[in-house]
């Protein structure tokens, strides 16, 4: 294509990217690992008391958490295999954020909750939120990481180029005497399972690192490491801070060790997997009714804890063992509504972010070459596969400096890094795909490329342009660790509002800003839905 | 060993695509179906393998040898397949393909058979080969071996000749066809080129309304 009818140079392109969201990401890496030569926050690390037990637990919890989603996941799309896709309903479970979720499924396991009013009388004695051994953290990230598995698991199986070769692999399977159980196990899975590691990876280093939802759910004596080092990088003494960012940086290093032992784990066991893959032929099925089972178990827990945020958010007195409450009021929705900031701030941020990202993405898709996503691709992977509080420590230390910190510039900044990487990564292969015989044709035809952009492409684009957008803004709008680092007190964000109220008594209250948390994403993903529909059909 | 086809029918939305026909295919015998793209040739060969899905439909008694294969799961119906892809399993290596449908027993006797059936193919040394890195025509090689080493009573052969080019069709005709007849392993040819049918071997011909008759 000759350069003049080129709508964008590279340089147009690239630079936003840069400038707005892989400078502040890897300025904030470089001052995250910078940590490492500052020898009096190590030695203040390893003599903290709970440092090992911290690690051991965020590990534990982290890989229970990954194993039990991994094979819940891989059972659903066993059960469903050939009966439709899952995508949708597993879309709508990730949309409501995590710590929402975490919140309500709070209320429904406490001793007084919602579980606990239908079988006793009077709050049971149970160690149901906070256990020492982190089990209610496990199942809420289980509850909320299948989903996520189960919607990557299920496009690639249906994805239009290997659908079609699954199928035929199955029927050949079938006729050299495998049953659907052995074809699952020796056929689907090897070839599933390596394009699910990154998708695996990051659902393990979410739940070993997870803040907001171990602030919640999670252990106290000792809480996970990430809770620990979040507690220290607000400690406004110098060391304790240093200690903090020495601790993100301790709970990476720690991961990596472990992923890249079971990794030569795997490598060391290949052996044994392929004589396991060869072992020939057995007529054994896959289960279905394991999988069937979760998936009414999912979807009734995820109906409950939403309709007890919503009770909850209107109780008034609501007495122990009452199944609803026994007055309504919408005091805490008042209260809520009367300090609207917080949701303000939320949405502004989620909006604008989301918006900014789509910006930036389809400029750089637009403007760059595709043999230069790599480098786009390999950094969102970066800021998603890496633990977020080790970026929120690089970025506070770097905001601080740069005099961000406390300002809306500054928020925008650190809810763009999460939020572009997801963007990029859900737009970059639809909007690659697009047929660029179009746009010949399209200029042929005396259109110039901006009006084709605007007419042909973004409407032919319109649904992955949309999907992105909206996990853009659900993304955002569930920021914690580094929108609290960087707001410094001076601005409030949903999330933060929430998980300070969640450690007090006002159940009422917190319910009505985890709702006021979970409805914006959910009604942008409705909106998305439909925007997405191809107005031809 | 024969495979019989005693009133079958196959039906699309519940009208009849493939109306009722019977049929006897001998062992070591080739029988060739030959019809138009739609016909439901490979419908067929779905229904007579236990893997027709719906809408599609068929009724009628497959028997093989004495037994009546209907309630049998497909997996259990030891009737091979040959597709117009090679389907081999890009994971495995030719070798691995090839023990992927050997029956289970002693391991060294289960390696014992994937050479010798890789020296059979012309393939000795290509074991720890990955799929990628044959060729077409080893490929299919690997492919009816695969299909081979299982063991089939019967064989149902898809089009597996249609996406070869025309110098490695002529042969593979030739080296499929003379492996099915050596084992004695009745087989049922779909395709739409009169050239892939076997020389001397019985033509069944599907007609607009779904008829099946001698060609």
């Amino acid at each position: 294509m000759a350069p003049a009818l080129r709508a964008l140079t590279p340089l147009a392109g690239a630079a936003p990217v840069t400038v707005l969201w892989a400078l502040p990401l890897v300025t904030g890496l470089v001052a995250a690992l910078a940590v490492v030569a500052d020898g009096p926050a190590w030695t203040a690390l390893l003599a903290h008391p709970q440092v090992w037990p911290a690690l051991a637990l965020s590990l534990w919890t982290g890989t229970i958490a990954m194993l039990v989603s991994l094979v819940s996941a891989l059972l659903v799309l066993m059960a469903l295999h050939g009966r439709g896709r899952v995508t949708g309903y597993a879309g709508w479970a990730m949309a409501i954020p995590h710590l929402a979720f975490a919140i309500g499924f709070g209320f429904l396991i406490m001793p007084s909750g919602l579980i606990a009013r239908l079988f006793y009388n009077t709050p049971p004695d149970w160690v149901t939120v906070s256990d020492p051994c982190g089990l209610a953290l496990i199942a809420c990230l289980v509850l909320k990481e299948t989903p996520f598995l189960i919607w990557i698991g299920s496009a690639l199986l249906m994805r239009g180029d290997t659908a079609d070769v699954f199928a035929g692999q199955w029927r050949s399977a079938l006729s050299l005497g495998h049953g659907s159980g052995s074809i699952w196990l020796r056929v689907l899975l090897p070839q599933l399972l390596p394009r699910l590691a990154w998708p695996i990876i990051a659902v393990w280093v979410y739940g070993a690192t997870v803040v907001d939802m171990a602030l919640v759910l999670g252990p106290t004596e000792p809480p996970t490491l990430a809770v620990l080092v979040w507690s220290d990088l607000n400690d406004a003494q110098l060391l304790a801070n240093s200690r903090g960012a020495a601790g993100a940086l301790f709970l990476t290093l720690a991961l990596s060790i472990v992923g890249t032992a079971a990794y030569l784990l795997l490598r060391f066991g290949r052996r044994m997997i392929r004589r396991i893959l060869t072992r020939g032929p057995s007529d054994r099925n896959a289960p279905r009714l394991p999988g069937l089972v979760l998936l009414v178990l999912f979807a009734a827990i995820y109906a409950v804890v939403i309709l007890l945020l919503g009770l909850l958010s209107v109780a008034g007195h609501w007495p122990f063992p009452r199944i609803i409450p026994e007055v309504f009021s919408v005091k805490a929705m008042a209260r809520a509504v009367e300090d609207f900031r917080p949701f303000a701030t939320s949405l502004g941020l989620g909006a604008s972010t989301a918006i900014t990202a789509l910006a930036l993405a389809v400029l750089w898709l637009e403007g760059v070459a595709a043999r230069f996503d790599r480098m786009v691709i390999g950094a969102c992977v970066a800021a998603l596969g890496l633990p977020a509080i080790l970026i929120a420590a690089g970025q506070y230390r770097i905001f601080l400096e740069a005099g961000l910190s406390g300002t809306l510039v500054g928020l925008f900044l650190v809810h763009l890094t999460a939020c572009f990487a997801y963007v990029f990564i859900v737009l970059q292969a639809p909007y690659r795909a697009f047929d660029p015989r179009l746009r010949s044709a399209a200029l042929g035809l005396n259109s110039n490329p901006w009006r084709f952009w605007l007419k042909v492409k973004a409407s032919l684009l319109r649904a992955p342009l949309a999907q992105a957008g909206a996990i853009g803004f659900a993304v955002s709008m569930a920021q914690f660790v580094a929108a609290q680092l960087i707001a410094a007190g001076r601005h409030s964000t949903l999330p933060i509002e929430a998980v300070t109220l969640s450690s007090g008594g006002n159940r009422s209250l917190t319910a009505a800003y985890a709702l006021a948390l979970a409805l914006p994403p959910a009604l942008v993903f409705a909106a998305a839905s439909l925007a997405g529909r191809p107005r031809w059909r | 060993m024969a495979l019989s086809l005693e009133g079958v029918e196959v039906l699309l939305h519940g009208k009849a695509l493939l109306r009722t026909f019977s049929l006897t295919v001998e062992a070591g015998d080739i029988v060739t179906l030959m019809g138009p793209s739609g016909s439901g040739k490979s419908s067929l060969l779905a229904y007579v393998a236990g893997d027709l899905e719906p809408p599609l439909l068929g009724h009628g008694i497959i028997r093989l040898g004495g037994s009546i294969l209907n309630e049998v799961a497909a997996g259990r119906r030891r009737i091979g397949r040959l597709f117009q892809d090679d389907l081999l399993f890009p994971h495995l290596t030719a070798g691995e393909n090839l023990l992927f449908g050997i029956p289970r027993g002693p391991r060294q006797e289960r390696l014992a058979k994937m050479r010798d059936g890789l020296a059979q193919a012309g393939l000795a040394g290509f074991e720890d080969r990955a799929p990628h890195t044959l060729s077409g025509g080893e490929r299919a090689r690997i492919s009816l071996f695969r299909s081979l080493l299982a063991h089939p009573n019967a064989m149902l052969l898809d089009e597996p000749f249609s996406k070869l080019d025309s110098e490695l069709r002529q042969t593979m005709r030739e080296y499929v066809f003379a492996h099915l007849r050596q084992r004695l392993i009745p087989s049922l040819l779909v395709t739409h080129d009169v050239a892939d049918a076997p020389p001397g071997g019985q033509i069944l011909a599907i007609t607009r309304d779904g008829e099946v008759r001698h060609a």
